[in-house]
């Protein structure tokens, strides 16, 4: 505080108080790829099925590094009659941890 | 002469004369020549009747009847050419010099005096008539009594009678008519004029005086009630009146003119004179009571009046004429169907005659036709303050269903818009206030919208040429309150009620989502289509069909809705990025209520971006408490007192949002970092998704600390950045300072220009001639520009002065998406040739589904490009295209 009384009491100094910075960003998510490689929809948008980006339609990695939209591969998965597989690189498709 | 009359005989008849009977015939006619002369020369003087009576029965004898007739009749009007014409227009003379006024112009001539004159040259020239008449009589006595000595038939009287008195009041007639002098209808004119003007201060008085008995009682529909009275008058109520005995004297007065007027033959030059007088005045009652004021309704006040004045008086000039054919004017199909209500017709009249109905009848059309030419001379200024001059269009939309002349209020009011509004100088908004408020008016006077249709194009035409149509639609769409269109604030004519009203209306709307909506709106107007009604019943269902919808109006002159949603959503992202609280319950509302209108789909983007804002604020207040608590101390970046409870953040899907435009700047060390302890935090919390900040963009409320004052700002985040840096150092060089803030140093002289002129900060030429020392102003004695703003609060958005947007604009937005197409336009013209505009519109649909189609007038406007561009290459083959665009 006292550091602010004497910027104050200089003369041609001018001392900032801020009230509110209100600042806007984008989010987006912290993949490698664009797009879904299901869909093909950004994974900055949502899948076909969804209607709101973000919370609402994640994304999900698999142990092979590659991410989809959650719908989309879990979609994929349950129409695989047996041990589903990954899209993109042919592996056995697990959920990353 | 006796010969020359003889010749007309049988010849043989000649021969059978006899010299006694030549000498008979000529001493009779001799004689019967003489005395009628004298008898119509003497002056009341009937002596000699006898005289003529037996020469007239000896011509007759020598079967001469018809030379005593032809001779007679020829005598009387060669007597009143000579007694009775001449002397009557000689009253008249001293008023030759009115013949050339108009008949509008007031002449200044002593009433009384012409009246007088007027009243004893008729009393004249009747008295002249009168005793010609009765001379004539004598004659067809005499000519009558010789048949009845000769043979006994005497059923002939009646018709030999009727015959000479018809043939003399045609005489009298054409005489009178051959020396009319020009100005006497001018005279017959004024007098009526003058004598109805009398007469309806009169009854006006009666009128008045009647009405403000009740005034007391009377607040708002004071006319309706003044009506009202007038309807129940009676015979009693009306004719107690002391002032009922001049009255019917002036009547009298009158009625004995036209009937003296009738007498000489002027029936219908007196009927006109009293007619034109009649309507001169209903005509100066309409002005007098329409005038310039459109709040309150004339049109029964008027009727009122043509009941209490000119149809009271009528009716005593009729009765007293004895026109008075009492017709049961219910009864007969003379009665036109136009006449509201039969039974009201007249009021103290128990039965109307037919006459006094067709009177009526010709005044009330004729009200209705001056009301309606006086309200469509004035529409455009009556539709300017449209709610409160809705009176005014009820009583134009009354006055066309009786006239019918809606072709006459189109024309005139294009011709008044095309003069008035659809001016360089008009603003858009203000055209569209109006349109708007066309559209509502006309609503009311033609339900069809037919007349609207013819109206409402030429301001579509005009709108359509104008750059920031969309932008003001939006805007008026959106903003509930006055907004930016503070001018015309009227919060009547917002659109946003339009959409509220609808919201009932609507109950299908956007069911079909993924039908093309063209085609289904195509599909839906076919299936509507009803054929204009010209003449159409007014009660069919059709009108409630053909509903007219502001809103589609509206759209319609943006050619599609996609384009309209598309400039609302740039307006919406412009107003949420400028947001710091996260308050958004009214564009909630609008979107809402968009969304009915226009269908859910098309703003899904719009529905995103404020589901954005909802999830920030979340996001934030998670943020602000997870970050507080663990690390308090560290976080705090004690410099100058920020700390992370100054910051918030809108967090927006930008894949979702109009193209924002980034600038690269430096903000304030301790910024940043609490920047990226934000984004860091985020990261942590919603995993794997990180920030990225839009730097540039946002909002900061900030307050600066002077040694004398304190004021406080809201800014860009540049500007913040600027002032901030001088609180390390109270001057810096232009280049230094755009260096230290990461921006051009062109785009520093255009921010800093917001310090300069609030006069915080000073600029000066540096040693360099190219750079700029900017140095804090010290106290505000210095700049005078700051007038009395010391300490004061300045809410000021920074970025409006220097016309700055984050959102690019739709124009730049649409001119990057359309590199996509041009490739595809390119591509198609090299192909085929040549194109018409439509087709290649249609492709570029058909390929680019899930894109947004630029309208037409985008890819005509490309094509216009293209055609510079490639002028050479692409000439021959643009050739045919070309044609069909100039």
């Amino acid at each position: 505080m006292f550091f602010l009384d004497i910027g104050v009491s200089l003369p041609g100094y001018v001392l900032c108080l801020l009230k509110e910075w209100h600042a806007v960003a984008s989010w987006t998510w912290d993949a490698q790829d664009e797009t879904c490689g299901i869909c093909r929809m950004a994974f900055d948008g949502c899948c076909p099925d969804c209607k709101l980006p973000g919370d609402d339609c994640p994304l999900i990695w698999g142990v092979c590094n590659h991410a989809f939209h959650l719908h989309c591969i879990l979609k994929w998965v349950n129409s695989q009659t047996s041990q589903a597989h990954c899209p993109m690189c042919r592996r056995e498709w697990q959920f990353k941890g | 002469m006796e010969e020359s009359n003889s010749c007309f005989f049988n010849l043989e008849v000649l021969n059978s004369l006899t010299e006694d009977s030549l000498h008979e015939i000529i001493d009779s006619y001799n004689g019967f020549c003489k005395a009628s002369q004298s008898l119509l020369a003497g002056s009341g003087d009937l002596s000699v009747g006898p005289d003529v009576v037996s020469h007239v029965h000896a011509l007759c004898k020598h079967r001469l009847r018809s030379l005593v007739q032809d001779h007679f009749l020829r005598l009387l009007e060669e007597t009143f050419e000579r007694n009775g014409a001449s002397r009557f227009w000689r009253h008249f003379d001293p008023y030759a010099r009115v013949a050339g006024l108009s008949k509008n112009d007031d002449l200044d001539i002593d009433e009384d005096e012409i009246q007088s004159v007027l009243y004893n040259a008729l009393e004249e020239v009747t008295l002249e008539k009168q005793y010609q008449e009765k001379c004539l009589l004598m004659v067809v006595h005499a000519l009558q009594s010789y048949k009845d000595q000769m043979s006994e038939d005497k059923d002939d009287f009646e018709g030999e009678r009727n015959y000479l008195t018809s043939k003399y009041q045609w005489i009298v007639s054409s005489v009178l008519m051959a020396t009319l002098p020009r100005h006497f209808p001018v005279i017959l004119h004024w007098y009526f004029k003058r004598k109805l003007e009398e007469l309806s201060t009169i009854m006006d008085g009666e009128f008045c005086d009647d009405a403000s008995k009740g005034k007391d009682a009377m607040d708002l529909d004071e006319k309706v009630k003044i009506c009202n009275k007038v309807g129940e008058m009676d015979v009693d109520e009306c004719y107690n009146d002391h002032r009922f005995s001049e009255n019917s004297r002036l009547v009298k007065n009158i009625g004995k003119i036209v009937l003296d007027l009738r007498n000489l033959g002027f029936t219908s030059m007196a009927e006109d004179a009293y007619a034109s007088a009649i309507f001169l005045l209903l005509k100066a009652k309409v002005y007098d009571v329409a005038g310039d004021d459109f709040r309150s309704s004339v049109l029964q006040s008027i009727k009122g009046w043509i009941q209490a004045v000119p149809l009271q008086f009528l009716h005593a000039l009729l009765v007293y004429l004895g026109d008075f054919v009492s017709y049961e004017s219910t009864s007969s199909g003379l009665k036109s169907p136009l006449a509201p209500q039969p039974s009201s017709c007249c009021p103290g009249i128990d039965t109307p005659s037919e006459g006094l109905v067709r009177w009526k009848l010709r005044l009330e059309y004729f009200a209705y036709e001056t009301l309606q030419d006086l309200r469509i001379a004035k529409l455009f200024e009556i539709i300017v303050d449209y709610p409160e001059s809705s009176p005014a269009i009820e009583d134009l939309k009354l006055c066309l269903e009786y006239t019918g002349q809606h072709s006459k209020l189109v024309e005139s009011f294009i011709s008044a818009l095309r003069y008035r509004l659809l001016t360089a100088g008009a603003s858009t908004n203000d055209i569209l206030h109006q349109y708007v408020s066309t559209i509502k008016a006309l609503r009311t006077i033609d339900p069809a919208g037919v007349f609207l249709e013819a109206v409402g194009e030429p301001i579509r035409d005009y709108l359509r040429g104008r750059r920031d149509t969309i932008k003001c639609i939006v805007t008026m769409l959106t903003d509930g309150s006055s907004g930016n269109s503070s001018s015309s604030g009227n919060p009547g004519d917002s659109l946003l009620e339009e959409l509220n009203r609808d919201e009932e209306i609507q109950e299908n709307a956007g069911v079909d989502d993924d039908f093309n909506t063209d085609d289904r709106q195509a599909w839906i107007n076919a299936s509507r289509w009803q054929p204009d009604p010209v003449e159409a019943d007014p009660l069919k269902g059709s009108r409630n069909q053909r509903k007219v919808d502001i809103l589609g109006m509206i759209v319609g002159i943006i050619g599609s809705k996609d384009q309209l949603v598309h400039e609302y959503r740039t307006m919406l992202a412009e107003k949420l990025l400028n947001k710091s609280d996260y308050d958004i319950d009214s564009e909630i509302r609008t979107l809402e209520l968009l969304k009915i209108h226009f269908g859910e789909s098309s703003l899904q983007k719009c529905e995103i971006m404020l589901n954005d804002l909802i999830g920030s604020k979340r996001t934030n207040s998670n943020i602000k408490a997870t970050i507080n608590q663990p690390s308090q101390t560290s976080i705090e970046v004690g410099d100058d007192g920020t700390s992370m409870d100054v910051i918030s953040a809108t967090i927006i899907s930008s894949n979702f949002w109009p193209l924002i435009q980034d600038e690269p700047l430096k903000l304030p060390e301790p910024i940043d970092q609490l920047l990226s302890d934000y984004a860091k935090r985020f990261n942590e919390i919603k995993t794997p998704r990180k920030l990225q900040w839009k730097k540039s963009l946002g909002t900061i409320k900030l307050e600066l600390q002077f040694q004398d004052r304190e004021m406080q700002f809201t800014v860009a985040p540049v500007h913040a950045s600027i002032i901030m840096k001088f609180q390390d150092q109270p001057s810096w060089t232009s280049k230094n300072l755009a260096a230290a803030i990461g921006i051009p140093a062109d785009a520093l002289s255009r921010r800093i220009n917001f310090w300069i002129s609030k006069g915080i900060i000073a600029e000066s030429h540096g040693e360099d001639s190219s750079d700029h020392v900017y140095t804090i102003v010290e106290n505000m004695v210095e700049t005078s520009k700051n007038g009395g703003n010391t300490g004061g609060t300045q809410e000021l958005l920074g970025g409006d002065e220097e016309e700055e947007r984050s959102v690019a604009s739709v124009e730049n937005q649409l001119r990057k998406e359309m590199t996509v197409y041009e490739k595809f336009i390119l591509g198609m013209l090299t192909n085929f040739g040549s194109m018409a505009l439509d087709r290649i519109h249609n492709t570029l649909k058909a390929r680019m589904v899930f894109k947004l189609v630029p309208p037409e007038k985008e890819v005509l406007h490309l094509y216009k490009s293209f055609y510079l561009v490639y002028e050479i290459s692409l000439e021959i083959r643009l050739k045919s295209y070309v044609k069909n665009l100039w």
